[in-house]
């Protein structure tokens, strides 16, 4: 949308129309009470940045196959943080013991959280306390990129987060239990949650990490995820994204991998009318290994975009991506992968592809997938696939008597079920298989 | 006898670039009757096959198939499978992510559904896959795959007649199943369907060689050319085509 411009008296600000409502909102709330003045300070330097940037737009390269008019229907003030829902967060447990965070409506829920007994060298807390109590674990809780960068939604976030969740485990410490946290809007006037989260494992420390947001109604969900993987140390991640239908989520997470660690991502996105998750990962160390995987399922008029930014800064190490797609009926799925790497990253081993099933002749998919190699002696692949069900093997199983919409199933079913096989923990994996099942009944109860 | 279970008249089909393929098919298979139907390369037997299993791609121009008194053509292939018609594919198809079992368990309740029978459960499922790879002196080995997925061209054809077993068809057509075999595997497919013969069952063995019926002697062969039925005969017509090949037997 064309920016109209206008100097708001009294400051050198110029600020985008679509971004006044939340620039008002800074304004207006008491925000940031009692956090250090340096915070604050850069809390303000974000939101300028804000509104500088303004909303993206299909111009720039990166946003142009998203479809940001879900967001400009409505005005989403930032959430005070409800605390309150009647969604409960039992359908979305991960089965057996855990540290289990609830936050609702981007606020903690201490009466539906149980963190469990903490072992020795593991912080597990939400952001609010964090600040207040330990606060040196967030001296780079606002990045450069926040007030300098062109992710306008971060910088959003750096202005108004006021909750989220910590986990910090010093050097050499292995959490033996998942940690679970469970985010939860619930119904009401449209409001917008900015989350922001640390990960930050020591040294040869490791952990599970499972996060989910579901809930109900037109909220706006805006999280930053700040993760940092300390030398060989190793996380087992999965996300869950099964928010309302009508819901907006963005989700963008910076991840730094020291020397020989190790991540294992997988995000699923089965929610949310529009949705985008941005995944930047960096490698600082040597020798280190990511596993970047995901799947989407869409239906409907839904949006969804998985969008992977992979710089292989340091010698050595590893990347393997694989994301699959499922749309259905009118609905649109876009993967954006670039892999990037720098002259002195020699020996890196990275491979991305993205595959694509489409369902009806109405559903799209826009993918992009990209390498950057500045170094010589270097093993890379990508690749794209976007096709229809394979109508031979429908044929087969009907063949045996299975009806044909049960039979679509089972093969949509195997489609996704290839990429989950990429997640090796087994609690993580039945976590995520499961709602994938869910997913496809309800599919099939649709009448696909 | 008792009414047929398979009866095709005048069965004309074509492709879709418009080719007509069968030209007047003709043929009744009685129950517990085995059919050999051979023929040369381009003779129409994979259509044949394709259509009374409701493969897509192929259209009936004139003529009629009843299957059991009923109208087989009005049947969507899955309905026509689980009302006891059998296709062992000439070409199986490998379903990689779906898994044997869970394949074979979905197939088996759909039939069983669709009788009024009760599903069965995991245990029960179980119980019965035991029985018939017994019945058949067959391994488990490839339960646990995916469906066909990277099965070697014998294993294939083995789990198409384990599969057989398990949905216990009235009529199985049996489309090129000896192609691609070796003589060990060929012996041990034919005797898993010489075991699977019985009084209520009827096959259709749709062949290019002779030497299936080495191992299973059918009760009538008939030669196809050219989209008809040339000649039918019984088990002697198959050793008269083995030395003389199909030479004699152009369609006019």
């Amino acid at each position: 949308m064309p920016a109209s411009r206008r100097r708001e008296a009294g400051t050198a600000m110029i600020v985008k129309s679509e971004t006044k409502p939340y620039v008002e909102a800074f304004r207006a709330g008491p925000r940031g009470a009692g956090e250090p003045h340096a915070l604050a300070a850069r809390r303000q330097a974000a939101l300028a940045r804000f509104g500088d940037l303004g909303f993206p737009t299909r111009r720039q390269e990166a946003w142009r196959f998203t479809d940001l008019r879900p967001l400009q229907r409505a005005e989403f003030p930032p959430s005070a943080g409800a605390g309150e829902t009647r969604v409960s967060p039992d359908a979305w447990r991960l089965e057996g013991d855990a540290h289990r965070l609830v936050l609702v409506d981007g606020k903690f829920s201490p009466e539906l959280s149980q963190p469990g007994a903490l072992p020795q060298g593991v912080w597990l807390a939400s952001t609010a306390r964090t600040l207040a109590e330990r606060p040196e674990l967030l001296t780079g809780a606002i990045e450069q990129s926040d007030t300098e960068g062109n992710q306008p939604f971060a910088s959003l976030n750096a202005a108004f987060f006021a909750d989220g969740f910590v986990l910090a485990l010093e050097p050499r410490t292995v959490l033996r239990l998942p940690v679970q946290i469970v985010h939860l809007a619930s119904a009401g006037a449209p409001r917008s949650h900015h989350l922001r989260n640390f990960v930050s494992l020591g040294a040869g420390s490791s952990a599970r990490l499972v996060e989910t947001h579901a809930g109900e109604g037109l909220a706006w969900t805006n999280a930053v995820s700040l993760i940092e993987l300390g030398d060989g140390a190793t996380l087992d991640q999965a996300r869950l994204q099964a928010e309302s239908a009508e819901a907006l989520h963005f989700a963008l997470s910076r991840t730094r991998l020291g020397e020989g660690a190790r991540l294992r991502s997988f995000v699923l996105s089965l929610g949310a009318r529009l949705s985008r998750q941005d995944m930047l990962v960096r490698f600082d160390g040597a020798g280190a290994t990511l596993d970047l995987n995901g799947a989407y399922l869409l239906r409907g008029e839904q949006e969804a975009t998985l969008a992977t930014f992979v710089d292989h800064a340091a010698p050595g190490c590893t990347t393997r991506e694989l994301f699959k797609g499922v749309v259905a009926d009118r609905a649109h799925g876009v993967f954006l992968g670039s892999i990037g790497v720098r002259p002195e990253a020699q020996k890196t081993d990275a491979q991305q592809l993205n595959k694509n099933l489409l369902l009806s002749r109405r559903a799209t998919v826009d993918t992009k997938p990209e390498l950057e190699i500045l170094a010589d002696d270097v093993k890379c692949s990508h690749g794209a696939t976007v096709g229809d069900l394979d109508e031979t093997a429908l044929f087969y199983l009907r063949a045996r008597g299975i009806p044909e919409a049960e039979a679509r199933l089972m093969l949509i079913e195997a489609f996704a079920a290839d990429a989950l096989d990429r997640v090796e923990e087994p609690v993580l994996r039945a976590y995520l298989e499961g709602h994938l099942k869910h997913w496809l009944a309800q599919a099939g109860e649709g009448g696909r | 006898m008792s009414e047929s279970m398979l009866e095709i008249r005048n069965l004309h089909a074509r492709i879709a670039d418009g080719r007509e393929i069968l030209k007047g098919i003709d043929l009744t298979v009685a129950p517990g009757e085995v059919h050999a139907i051979m023929g040369p390369n381009g003779s129409g037997k994979s259509t044949l096959a394709g259509v009374l299993s409701g493969r897509p791609g192929y259209e009936v121009t004139e003529g009629s198939v009843r299957y059991l008194g009923r109208d087989l053509l009005a049947l969507a292939p899955d309905e026509r499978a689980r009302e006891g018609v059998f296709l062992a594919f000439q070409y199986p198809v490998e379903i990689p992510g779906v898994n044997n079992m869970y394949f074979l368990r979905a197939a088996l309740n759909a039939t069983r559904r669709a009788r009024g029978e009760a599903e069965l459960d995991a245990g029960q499922f179980l119980k019965t896959v035991r029985a018939k790879l017994k019945l058949l002196e067959i391994g488990d080995d490839l339960l646990q795959r995916a469906v066909n997925a990277g099965f070697s061209g014998g294993e294939k054809k083995r789990n198409e007649i384990f599969q057989m077993a398990m949905l216990e068809p009235k009529l199985a057509i049996l489309d090129e199943t000896d192609s691609g075999l070796d003589i060990d595997a060929l012996r041990l497919v034919a005797s898993g369907i010489n075991k699977l013969r019985g009084p209520d069952r009827s096959m259709v063995l749709i062949t290019h060689y002779q030497r299936l019926l080495d191992y299973i002697e059918p009760d009538h062969v008939h030669v196809l050319s050219g989209g008809r039925i040339v000649r039918s005969g019984d088990k002697s017509l198959a050793a008269e085509l083995e030395e003389h090949g199909y030479a004699g037997f152009e369609a006019a």
